[in-house]
């Protein structure tokens, strides 16, 4: 019998289910690998419902930002503040925030950036988008950082056109937490206190909220574009020095820094923005190991799924999800603790505004009385320091909860600093005959405007003349190149502080 | 003819080999967790174990294969192989997977192997109660018909677990 047959037919045998299986084993890896796999969300998508196809939850939570749709005018309730910002865009019109749905929204509604005409007319740099939109990290790769910093701000208004959303946190590759500010990057770097080689996750989760909620000034850099000089205005962190007030106030002055002058003290201001990261390191919850993820999107369950609630907001909505994740007590309570917290602040805040204010309208007859910059100097000195440790206390999100004891020692500060001014005033004053002065009456929005001569009419003339002519050609324009989503403005209601 | 025969073999012998690669056989002679996720439908009972306290104390096979001799954990090793293979090859496994009675047996077994000391106390008094047809279940219950979550935690469907992000949610 011939061997070779036999083994030619059982190696036959043996291959067929050999070959089989292998096909299968390929087959189940190939699936495998589909269904593992990140989806495909392309490269610089800045539409947040592209994303929401294949994070349906994170998505919904997200368009429920939308239901913090409030608008509560500060400069109402607090008039004094018109006259502190007397000659800068904030006495113009200033809102508390809204959810993140209409970040990009109220920047373009809000009277501070004006009425543009075209591309080119103010009153505001491009600098202004820089927080509001995914578009900004799209454009700076496109144009690079310089040229997205150089211009007004009506030069990106068609491109500009999808608020906050996944795309400013997150990689479209990988879905991991990214920085796409390189500006927080350097702030970093010059505060030395967090390499950025050394960032964990949980100092992402709270990074990628301090890319915009954090202190900064527009820095003039100049710089050549083949051959042609031209300004940027680059957004900086003045964090080289430290994160608390005083060591930012000693960084501005060393360098000789101003937001504007101010139009009736003539006093080299300072405005501050939100330094919400910068409190928050301070306080309790920090130095524990949270990261702002942790109180502000809570994990939620549905069904067996686990995911991070994407509703930014105050956690106070929500306080069985997140204070009593780790703290005993019950919901009334941590109610009633807050509520005090920001009562204690709200009442030293209240007579740094008043202080302040008066210093400004007393420094404003000084001057009309003669006096001379030698006799100012030191008092303006004083109301430069003081409402920059007001404004650094309380323009951010939440500092009275997050850094209760920071907040309360910053105003405390800013006080002493303005009865300083008010004291050194007092002398000027009194040499020209005036110690008696008392400034005009600023106890409504309406009077205080008028004393800093605000043609508050006007402007909305003008904005709403904006919002029906360049505004609506944004708008056809973005949607023409494809970049905008209508879902993004679907229902939305025209709310300001003015209409 | 016997070129024919000695060319099958070889291609026989080429086919296996690739075989023994693609299937990562001879990773089942580990004992390393991971070895268990070769294929994608353990990953909701690798990731839960991971999150587990039992995750720094017991790997799978400590629990599912028995301890008793090497013998009987080699010949449980091979029947549950066949039986996964055989079902991860023609799909006849739905998204909520069962412990077989022989695995349950073993995992009993080896539940108050480690714990012997915390229900040795039980076991002696169940002894006094006990009326169960099954013996080889203490009590008339099972450690997990009360400890539920333990360690894969409640939620064990395929599709549907926390902490399984490499399975497809949605």
């Amino acid at each position: 019998m011939k061997k070779s047959p036999i083994v030619f037919t059982l190696s036959v045998l043996a291959l067929a289910p050999m070959v089989l299986l292998t096909m299968s084993i390929k087959e189940n890896k190939a699936e495998q690998q589909a269904i593992g796999a990140v989806p495909v969300i392309k490269e610089n998508e800045t539409r947040a419902s592209e994303w929401g196809k294949h994070y349906p939850r994170q998505y919904d939570t997200y368009m429920q930002t939308r239901k913090s749709d409030e608008i509560a005018d500060v400069l109402k309730q607090d008039p004094a503040l018109v006259v502190m910002w007397a000659g800068y865009a904030f006495s113009k019109d200033y809102n508390k925030p809204r959810g993140h749905y209409y970040a990009l929204e109220d920047n373009i509604n809000t009277l501070r950036t004006g009425a543009p005409v075209d591309g080119k007319t103010g009153p505001l740099p491009t600098a202004c988008w820089t927080c509001k939109s995914p578009d900004v990290p799209r454009l700076i790769k496109r144009d690079g950082e310089m040229e997205f910093f150089t211009g007004k701000w009506a030069k990106y208004g068609d491109e500009i056109v999808n608020p906050i959303g996944c795309g400013d946190c997150h990689d479209s590759s990988t879905m991991k937490l990214t920085l796409t500010r390189d500006y927080l990057k350097r702030g970093l770097e010059a505060e030395g206190r967090l390499k950025t080689a050394d960032v964990t996750h949980q100092d992402m989760r709270s990074l990628v909220c301090a890319q915009c909620h954090a202190e900064y000034y527009f820095k003039k850099t100049e710089w050549d574009d083949k051959g042609e000089k031209k300004t940027a205005m680059v957004v900086t962190f003045p964090w080289k020095n430290g994160l608390s007030a005083e060591n930012m106030e000693a960084y501005y002055d060393d360098y000789n820094f101003s937001d504007w002058t101010h139009q009736m003290s003539k006093t080299p201001m300072l405005k501050a923005q939100h330094p919400d990261y910068e409190t928050f390191v301070t306080g309790v919850h920090y130095r524990n190991g949270l990261s702002c993820a942790d109180c502000h999107m809570p994990y939620v369950r549905e069904g067996g799924v686990k995911y991070s609630n994407h509703k930014i907001g105050s956690p106070l909505d929500n306080i069985a999800n997140t204070c009593l994740n780790c703290h005993k007590g019950t919901e009334k309570e941590f109610r009633e603790t807050v509520e005090k917290k920001l009562a204690r602040k709200n009442e030293l805040a209240k007579m740094a505004t008043d202080v302040l204010a008066q210093a400004h309208l007393e420094a404003a007859k000084a001057w009309e009385l003669g006096a001379t910059e030698e006799e100012m100097k030191l008092a303006l000195q004083d109301i430069r320091h003081g409402q920059w440790r007001w404004d650094y206390a309380v323009a951010g999100h939440g500092a009275f909860f997050h850094a209760p004891e920071e907040t309360l020692r910053v105003l405390a500060g800013a006080i002493n600093k303005g009865q300083d001014a008010r004291l050194k005033l007092r002398i000027v004053l009194a040499k020209y005959n005036a110690a008696d002065y008392v400034g005009p009456d600023f106890s409504t929005k309406e009077k205080a405007q008028a004393i800093i001569g605000l043609p508050f009419e006007k402007l909305i003339e003008e904005k709403k003349t904006f919002l029906n002519t360049l505004r609506q050609e944004w708008i056809k324009q973005s949607e023409a190149k494809g970049l905008y989503d209508p879902a993004t403005r679907k229902d939305m209601v025209l709310k300001t502080s003015y209409n | 003819m016997k070129y024919l025969a000695i060319f099958s073999v070889v291609v026989v012998v080429g086919v296996f080999a690739n075989l023994v690669n693609e299937s990562k056989m001879l990773s089942y002679l580990s004992s390393d967790p991971k070895v268990c996720v070769n294929c994608h439908p353990m990953i909701t009972h690798y990731e839960t174990w991971q999150h587990s306290s039992h995750r720094d104390r017991a790997t799978c096979i400590d629990c599912h294969l028995p301890r008793d001799t090497f013998v009987n954990k080699m010949l449980a090793k091979a029947r549950d192989g066949y039986h996964h293979s055989v079902a991860m090859t023609f799909k006849t496994y739905g998204y909520n997977l069962r412990i077989s009675a022989d695995a349950a047996k073993r995992i009993q077994d080896n539940c108050i192997s480690c714990h012997r000391e915390n229900v040795s106390q039980m076991l002696a008094n169940s002894a006094l109660y006990e009326k169960v047809e099954d013996s080889g279940v203490q009590m008339g219950r099972r450690c997990w018909q009360c400890h539920r979550d333990v360690p894969h935690g409640t939620m064990r469907n395929l599709t549907a677990t926390q902490n399984n992000f490499s399975v497809k949610v949605f």
